[in-house]
């Protein structure tokens, strides 16, 4: 039995519990772990499609920040209390199921009729991937994507500075009633009200 | 690589399946967002399998951009969370409910 | 009896007045527009301007009809071309103007009448705020019912036809202020309408059979092209018009009403010319008429039945404006009677006396409502003879003349009925024509003698008087007319019969029937001892008519409703048409048609407040949808694949 058999046969299912297991959960820093495990196993997967470099970016970027920064904002808000389980929308669960499972079905069916479960992929990757992935992607993406490239770090500055600007907690323009309210108040200099 | 490429397509669409279930499904926004995640990370495997069944680097090179642009969007999306959070202290979609009739 | 082919004077009309016969619609025409944009500027000189310009036309007429009587009677036809009016495909219609026999006897009736008329309309009118609209109205009508007898095809005819129809509307509800005045003229228009709706169902069916509307070419290819049906429709179709637009029973009921206008126009348009124009389509037509024996007995029978229907209405009325009207109905009968049997220069002879002395009575009755402040009840007149000896002596003329006196002129047309009647065997048409002769007879004897002989019985007749020269001009040259008249043709191979022989064809021969001088003593025998009860009962004051009246009531009564016809039309007609309008209005517009507009609105209404309903605000919901959406199309692709 070829180890790629083996290697997928292992982590394709623990990929897929690891998914279930984020959408049952209750709490949110244990379905974020799960997430985190997922993510892990779709590494492993680059890695057995011959593509290393996505396998450590996948790690670095995903599993290592992406997921970190979720965890902080859960720990920030604390939101990490279950709300009630009742759902409102009548029709949504079933409704989500059912067309879960039809995309499926479809999937599979567009997949044997395409594709075909019988096709391996072709040999000849290591040609394209000489001298070694890393490289050949490099030239590939400073080469024939570069605009992309200059577009997507323009994109992440934009985000930063976005992010930048709705962290902030604005000062709103006073109104007079507010005014006569703090007026008032004046003896006792009271907290800020609430969020902003 | 003996594995046919179409599980690995299957695989990535049960995964994007899930992650369609958790979007409509939980009323955590964070959750809401990490399912969002799952489906991404689906995509970028099937890119990859696209990439290696047709001997093309393109398909890497898109999901690694779908990498980048993700974690972008995460951030922005993770403020836009903690700014309504502030705002009515409640992170329940259910409760945005004011774009109605 | 087939009308002689005429053929077209073009060379010898080069020369003399012939050419100028467009002038003779045209400068009444003219004279409308300045009387209509000038005319209140132009103040008394309207009225002269509009007198004028028939007067011309008259002149015109003169010279222009006897250069045609220099000419063998064969070629006695002028066409005179303007311009082409309508070319569609191989479809024609152009204006021409024709003078032969007929339409030279029309024009100088309208022109010599109407001037006379405007005449009196000057004194008649004076003080009157809308003088100057008043003859433009009058000019107008005159331009178009010069336009229906000189037009060389239908639709000229049909264009007179409509435009006096027109103007008769604008005359009779001229004092529009008051009610009754409106109604009458709405009520002339509509009933004539009926006629000329079945009219232009005719014209249409000679434009579908002939293609084309020219006289000529109708009347030459007739024999050939019509069958006996199609020459019947066509007939009464036309004939329908003239029912309509000559006050035949059983539309004749908008005559009486239209006394409502002013004196002038109920002369000249209700007595001399525009009911005379259904006698003029039908002598016309006659080529058409003749195919069809049908249609001539039509004409004939509900000529007839007028006559005696109209009469007996006449004898019961109290109005003297709609005595008159009823009897120009009942002697309009006569012209259809005599053109029915194919006599149609009868017809025409007995139109041309007709214009003359009912004009004159009409103007007559002017007169006297003029001297009277007003009054127009004959019950309140009497004994104006010595007041207003003029309008006496006119009038008694005309009436002598209405009711057959001997040697008048109304005395042999209508004996040339009769006879034409007596000699052809037609003895239903000979006992009952002279029965109407009866009514005649006693009916204007009636009016005559309650208006002027007796004593006087009101205050207004006390102080009646004769009115200005300018009133009482025109009733004399008129009854010169009226009197005079039977020198045209004293029998029925006289002037006029050979006149208009070319054109109408020979007189309907016949030796039947009583032989002369038995006729003639019964014709006089009727108008005399008519006219002498008529004096014994009305004029003498030997009988009290008014408690015999009373005592025959609710006989008077119904005749004087013109036998409750008007009754009729309103219960068949006007209530049901009524009831539909509200039907319609009410119902089928307000509820059904507005209905369903409305019911759009509310149906979209509707559909919005439960799509509406979508927008619950849960976002989860939206992007539910969004993947229904998506699933959905991936399915169909996948299908199509």
């Amino acid at each position: 039995m070829p180890l790629d058999n083996v290697v997928f046969w292992v982590f394709a299912p623990i990929a897929v519990a690891s998914a279930i297991g984020m959408l049952v959960m209750r709490s949110a820093v244990h379905a974020a772990l799960f997430l985190v495990v997922n993510l892990f196993c779709i590494a492993v997967m680059y890695l057995l499609l011959d593509a290393p470099f996505l396998f450590a970016v996948q790690i670095v970027v995903y599993a290592g920040a992406i997921m970190v920064l979720f965890l902080f904002v859960i720990m920030l808000l604390g939101v990490d209390s279950p709300l009630p389980i009742r759902e409102r929308l009548r029709v949504q669960r079933p409704l989500a199921f059912a067309l879960a499972a039809g995309f499926v079905v479809e999937l599979f069916v567009a997949l044997r009729a395409g594709v075909g479960f019988a096709t391996r992929a072709p040999d000849g990757f290591d040609l394209v991937n000489a001298p070694d992935n890393t490289q050949a992607l490099a030239e590939v993406l400073f080469r024939d994507y570069f605009f992309p490239f200059e577009v997507t770090s323009v994109l992440l500055i934009i985000a930063a500075v976005a992010v930048m600007v709705m962290a902030q907690r604005k000062a709103r323009a006073v109104t007079q009633a507010e005014s006569d309210a703090a007026a008032a108040t004046m003896a006792t200099p009271g907290a800020e009200e609430g969020p902003a | 690589m003996r594995t046919p490429v179409a599980y690995f397509l299957l695989l990535s669409g049960i995964l994007f399946a899930l992650g369609t279930v958790g979007v409509l499904t939980r009323r955590n926004a964070l959750l809401i967002f990490m399912s969002v995640e799952l489906q991404l990370n689906a995509v970028n495997l099937s890119l990859v399998s696209f990439s290696r069944m047709h001997a093309d680097l393109t398909g890497q090179v898109l999901a690694f951009f779908s990498m980048v642009v993700a974690a972008a969007e995460v951030v922005v999306g993770l403020a836009i969370i903690v700014a309504l959070f502030r705002r009515r202290s409640s992170i329940d979609v259910d409760d945005a409910r004011e774009l109605r009739w | 009896m087939v009308a002689s082919e005429l053929t077209r004077l073009v060379d010898t009309a080069a020369f003399g007045p012939l050419p100028l016969l467009w002038l003779i619609p045209a400068l009444p025409l003219a004279a409308a527009m300045l009387n209509l944009f000038a005319g209140a500027r132009l103040g008394r000189a309207a009225g002269w301007l509009g007198t004028a310009a028939v007067g011309a036309s008259f002149v015109i007429s003169l010279t222009v009809v006897n250069q045609l009587m220099g000419v063998a009677a064969e070629e006695r036809l002028y066409v005179q071309h303007l311009f082409d009016w309508i070319d569609v495909g191989s479809f024609k219609v152009g204006v021409d103007l024709r003078l032969d026999a007929i339409s030279a006897t029309m024009i100088l009736v309208v022109t010599g009448i109407g001037s006379l008329i405007h005449l009196y309309s000057i004194g008649y009118m004076r003080g009157d705020p809308r003088f100057g609209r008043f003859f433009a109205y009058l000019n107008l009508f005159v331009f178009f019912m010069l336009m229906l007898v000189l037009g060389q095809n239908y639709l000229l005819l049909y264009l007179g036809w409509e435009g006096v129809g027109l103007c008769s509307y604008l005359l009779i509800g001229f004092w529009f202020d008051q009610v009754a005045n409106v109604e009458a003229a709405k009520k002339a228009f509509i009933t004539t309408r009926i006629g000329d709706s079945a009219m232009m169902i005719g014209l249409a069916l000679i434009v579908l059979r002939f293609g084309t509307l020219d006289f000529d070419a109708v009347f030459g290819a007739a024999a050939g092209t019509l069958t006996g049906g199609a020459a019947t429709a066509i007939s009464l179709l036309l004939f329908a018009g003239a029912i309509g637009k000559s006050a035949q029973v059983p539309l004749h009921v908008w005559l009486p009403d239209a006394m409502a206008g002013p004196t002038p126009v109920s002369a000249l348009i209700h007595a001399a010319t525009m009911v005379t124009a259904g006698v003029y389509l039908v002598v016309r037509s006659a080529p058409l008429f003749e195919l069809s024996p049908v249609a001539l007995d039509v004409v004939a029978w509900v000529g007839l039945i007028t006559v005696l229907f109209a009469g007996t209405c006449a004898l019961a009325q109290v109005d003297i404006k709609r005595v008159l009207a009823y009897s120009t109905i009942s002697q309009l009968g006569y012209m259809f009677l005599a053109a029915g049997m194919g006599a149609y220069h009868a017809a025409m002879f007995f139109l041309v006396a007709h214009s003359f002395y009912k004009a004159l009575l009409f103007l007559g009755a002017g007169s006297v409502i003029h001297g009277m402040q007003g009054e127009q009840d004959m019950r309140h007149m009497g004994g104006l003879a010595r007041r207003m000896p003029i309008t006496a002596l006119t009038m008694t003329l005309a009436a002598f003349s209405l009711a057959g006196f001997p040697l008048l002129a109304g005395y042999f047309a209508k004996d040339i009925v009769l006879e034409i009647a007596n000699t052809n065997e037609r003895w239903g048409f000979y006992v009952f024509g002279s029965v109407g002769a009866v009514f005649s007879a006693l009916y204007i004897g009636r009016m005559l003698f309650l208006t002027f002989a007796g004593r006087t019985r009101s205050e207004a007749a006390e102080h009646a008087h004769e009115s200005g020269p300018i009133l009482w001009g025109p009733l004399v040259i008129l009854a010169v007319g009226a009197a005079g008249g039977g020198l045209l043709s004293s029998n029925p191979e006289g002037l006029i019969a050979r006149f208009l022989e070319p054109v109408v064809g020979l007189v309907p021969e016949g030796t039947a029937g009583l032989a002369e001088p038995a006729f003639v003593a019964v014709a006089v025998v009727i108008s005399v001892v008519g006219l002498g009860v008529a004096w014994w009962v009305w004029g003498s004051g030997r009988v009290d008519w008014l408690a015999v009246r009373d005592r025959l009531e609710p006989l008077p009564r119904t005749m004087m409703a013109g036998w409750c016809v008007d009754r009729g039309y309103d219960l068949l007609v006007v209530q049901p048409g009524k009831a539909l309008s509200r039907i319609v209005a009410f119902v089928v517009d307000a509820k059904i048609i507005d209905g369903a507009v409305n019911a759009v609105g509310t149906g979209v209404q509707r559909a919005a407040q439960a799509g509406r309903l979508l927008q619950s605000g849960f976002v989860r919901a939206y992007a539910l949808a969004v993947f229904v959406g998506a699933v959905g199309v991936l399915t169909y692709v996948g299908l199509r694949a």
